[in-house]
């Protein structure tokens, strides 16, 4: 655990959507109406190491974002603790949460809500190190060009707006804005998602690139189980806001423990691992406003046992490496 | 499984625009052709606005400048050079002696335009039976004088009971009203109570008028160019106009960034009074302000930056709400940048586009409640007379054959307020994002 670059200890994040007033004012009156919580993230433990890739995979709605956010500082935890280089954020200096702060970088999903439509190339590029004084201001024209050679855009065109570009070169620009602060760790949220599957690959390869040229680590959020598979060293499966299997990558591919991941894989083809978004398993995502109790996954677990329903499987070690939470576990 | 060989050669940009925003915005904003004439009359507008006292053909209210007696006169009347004039004091007394006998005539203090000599009086003694005193008397300019052709003649302050051949007299006054016709040979009989020196005054006045302009809309009950009063009118009104709604769009959109980024109570309550704000009709307010406030420019602006700031606020609020969310905002923060620079530097620029729609349209809002405002007497002074006060002035005679007096400074308004409008709405599609091809 010491050896981590990024660890969360019990990190919970979740959204309360106030009452307004009509609603308090007919619970004064004996209305049963609570506020309605979303625990998007709740109690997740995890550990990334320097260098490492891990993949997150889990269905939509289940705190994959709200994870990735929470991990780059965009959202604080509700609960629990987040350490960067073994210091808990909450305790760092001004200096050291400003440094955690560029450190972690995220690449957003939407590469056209990702940047701001009235800022150039080369400003979205080139603020933050002009802020932060990272950049003198006689070097920034010459960094930015840097920068955008690295990610694969000729630097001529920096002086453009975003709505110039395609999908894919806008993913580069705000692959470039993201290490242009000299990071060393990225949140991908799934970076590739909402482009074509030919430029899908090229962004990819330039993931992988940067992370042996600059010594990335990545938290690479996806649906697609085959692009985890092919980048990830780790994978963590996430369902309802929670921690359900952890483990190496090859063996979760080859020995998966948790039911709900053995559903996951038997759900994708395996002639075409790669471009298979999954399906959901039998039933619906349950509401993550009114999620079962015990193990969320019990109204869909074909394996479900009485105490499912009551008790909140915890996460064990089941062989090196892998962690699973699920209560067959204990009867094995 | 092998992936696509990374693509290591930079990507080239796609093809065409070029263009910044701005530029984009320019080239479609020309493609509607009732928009651009709206905008061409927009500016025409605009620079009669700012140029009026160069272009106006007459400085409506310089008092030297306008003739009282040009009132009211139709649209396309001549304004003529006033006409020359001539005064002196005439004074006749018995010549009792010498070898002609007859009478001395003195014509004494000169006053008018006209030079000496451009007038000639002649006396004649007309004999009489009767014993009253008569002469013939007659007035010749000098050929092609200032006063040649002479126009009319006033005679004052004859004795009581002098009798003329011809012209009116006063029914109060001791005026004697003549034509030009009148004073070719007019007998002058003194009754017998006249004594020896008789004194009148004399002003007689004549000549050719140079036409000096033409009235192209008329003129108002002073005499007053209509042209000119609106161009100042245009001057005073969108000046009101642009800067209450600078002043309200600067303030209300602090104060919506501030609640939408603030949140929590101090938002719950700047909302509240937004809402207050602008459940109540513009005018309501507009004119209970001015009522407390009293007259004045700078009341009328102030009474439109309250009545206007709400709208601003609540925009900006509301799009700034919106453009909070999106992944920009939340790349921004993860890069260390601090609340204000994301709020000036990336949240306001993607909210100015509905803020420019809003204050344009706006812009017209204000004018026109101005106008109102000002018609109703409660906005500027007489001296600072915007268009709504040219249309209330002109009231009172709309309906007794002078309509041009209102109807004209009404015209101006009205083309002013749709081109306002033409240009907001023409904004408003282009720049919704919605509507964004
Ligand atoms: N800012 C927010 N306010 C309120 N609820 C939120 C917010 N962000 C996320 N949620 C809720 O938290 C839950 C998890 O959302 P999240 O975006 O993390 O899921 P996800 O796994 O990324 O899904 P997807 O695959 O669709 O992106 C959802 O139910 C969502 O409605
Ligand atoms: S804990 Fe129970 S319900 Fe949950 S996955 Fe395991 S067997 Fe299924
Ligand atoms: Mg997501």
């Amino acid at each position: 655990m010491t050896s981590a670059l990024l660890s969360l200890h019990g990190v919970s994040r979740h959204f309360v959507k106030p009452l307004d007033l009509v609603a308090r004012a007919a619970g004064r009156l004996g209305a049963n109406l609570r506020e309605e919580v979303v625990r998007a993230v709740d109690g997740v433990d995890l550990s990334i190491k320097a260098g490492e890739v891990v993949g997150l995979v889990g269905e939509s709605g289940c705190g994959k974002s709200t994870l990735g956010r929470v991990v780059a500082g965009i959202h604080e935890p509700t609960s629990g603790t987040l350490a960067f280089r073994g210091r808990p954020v909450p305790r760092m200096s001004r200096e050291e949460r400003a440094d955690y702060t560029l450190k972690v970088q995220m690449i957003f999903q939407d590469p056209y809500a990702s940047l701001s439509p009235r800022q150039r190339v080369g400003r979205i590029i080139g603020e933050a190190p002009d802020v932060h004084g990272i950049w003198r201001r006689d070097e920034l024209d010459d960094r930015v060009d840097e920068v955008m050679l690295r990610v694969g855009l000729a630097p001529a065109l920096k002086r453009r707006y975003p709505h110039q570009f395609s999908g894919g070169q806008r993913q580069r620009i705000g692959i470039a804005r993201a290490l242009a602060v000299a990071p060393e760790f990225l949140v991908c949220d799934e970076a590739v998602a909402a482009l074509d599957v030919s430029i899908q690959a090229q962004i990819l390869n330039l993931f992988m690139r940067l992370r042996a040229d600059l010594d990335l680590t990545y938290l690479f959020i996806s649906h697609d189980l085959g692009v985890v598979r092919h980048l990830s060293d780790r994978v963590v499966i996430m369902y309802l806001g929670r921690v359900v299997e952890r483990a190496p990558t090859a063996v979760l591919f080859g020995r998966p423990n948790h039911p709900y991941t053995r559903a996951l894989l038997a759900e994708v083809p395996r002639m075409d691992l790669r471009h298979r978004a999954f399906e959901p398993i039998r039933g619906e995502i349950p509401s993550p406003l009114d999620p079962p109790q015990g193990c969320h996954f019990h109204p869909r677990c074909p394996h479900a046992l009485p105490r499912c329903r009551s008790e909140v499987p915890r996460l064990r070690e089941v062989a090196a490496g892998q962690w699973s939470a699920c209560h067959l576990n204990d009867v094995a | 499984m092998a992936r696509p060989a990374a693509a290591t050669t930079p990507s080239t940009a796609p093809a065409g625009d070029t263009r910044s925003p701005l530029r984009r915005i320019a080239a479609q904003y020309a493609e509607s052709r009732i928009a651009m004439l709206a905008l061409a009359t927009l500016s025409a507008v605009a620079v009669i606005a700012v140029t009026a006292p160069l272009i106006a053909p007459q400085n409506p209210y310089d008092l030297r400048a306008i003739d009282i007696e040009d009132g009211r006169l139709p649209p396309g009347s001549a304004k003529l050079s006033r006409p020359a004039d001539v005064g002196m004091t005439v004074i006749i007394r018995d010549r009792l002696t010498g070898d002609r006998p007859g009478y001395d005539v003195k014509a004494r203090g000169r006053a008018g335009d006209a030079p000496a000599g451009a007038l000639e009086l002649r006396l004649v003694a007309a004999p009489d039976g009767t014993g009253a005193r008569r002469f013939e008397m007659t007035l010749v300019p000098a050929p092609a004088g200032p006063l040649d052709p002479l126009r009319n003649a006033q005679l004052r302050g004859l004795p009581r009971g002098t009798e003329l051949s011809a012209g009116k007299k006063d029914r109060f006054r001791n005026v004697w009203k003549l034509t030009g016709e009148d004073v070719r040979d007019l007998v002058v009989t003194l009754p017998a109570s006249a004594g020896d020196g008789v004194r009148f005054t004399l002003t007689a006045s004549g000549g050719t008028q140079r036409h000096l302009m033409t009235y192209w809309l008329g003129t108002d009950d002073q005499g007053r160019d209509m042209l000119s009063a609106i161009f100042y009118g245009l001057r005073i009104s969108l000046g009101v106009a642009l800067v209450s709604v600078l002043i309200a769009l600067s303030f209300g959109t602090l104060v919506g960034l501030y609640a939408a980024y603030h949140g929590g109570r101090a938002d719950a309550l700047i909302m509240r009074v937004v809402d207050l704000q602008l459940s109540f009709p513009t005018i309501l307010v507009a004119l209970i302000l001015l009522a407390i406030l009293g007259k004045g420019i700078f009341n009328v602006v102030l009474a439109l930056v309250i009545v206007q700031w709400a709208l601003y606020a609540r925009t900006a609020r509301g799009v700034a709400l919106a453009e909070r969310q999106k992944e920009y905002v939340e790349s921004a923060a993860c890069l260390g940048l601090g609340p204000a620079r994301i709020i000036v530097y990336h949240i306001l620029p993607n909210c100015t586009p509905s803020l420019i729609v809003i204050a344009t349209l706006e812009v017209a809002h204000a004018i026109s409640l101005e106008a109102t405002l000002s018609f109703l007497g409660l906005g500027l002074p007489v001296t600072q007379p915007s268009l709504g006060l040219l249309i209330s002035n002109g009231f009172d005679y709309l309906l007794s054959g002078y309509p041009w007096i209102s109807v004209s400074p009404g015209v101006a308004l009205l083309i002013t307020v749709v081109a306002i409008n033409l240009v907001g709405d023409e904004l408003r599609d282009i720049l919704n994002p919605r509507l964004q091809r």
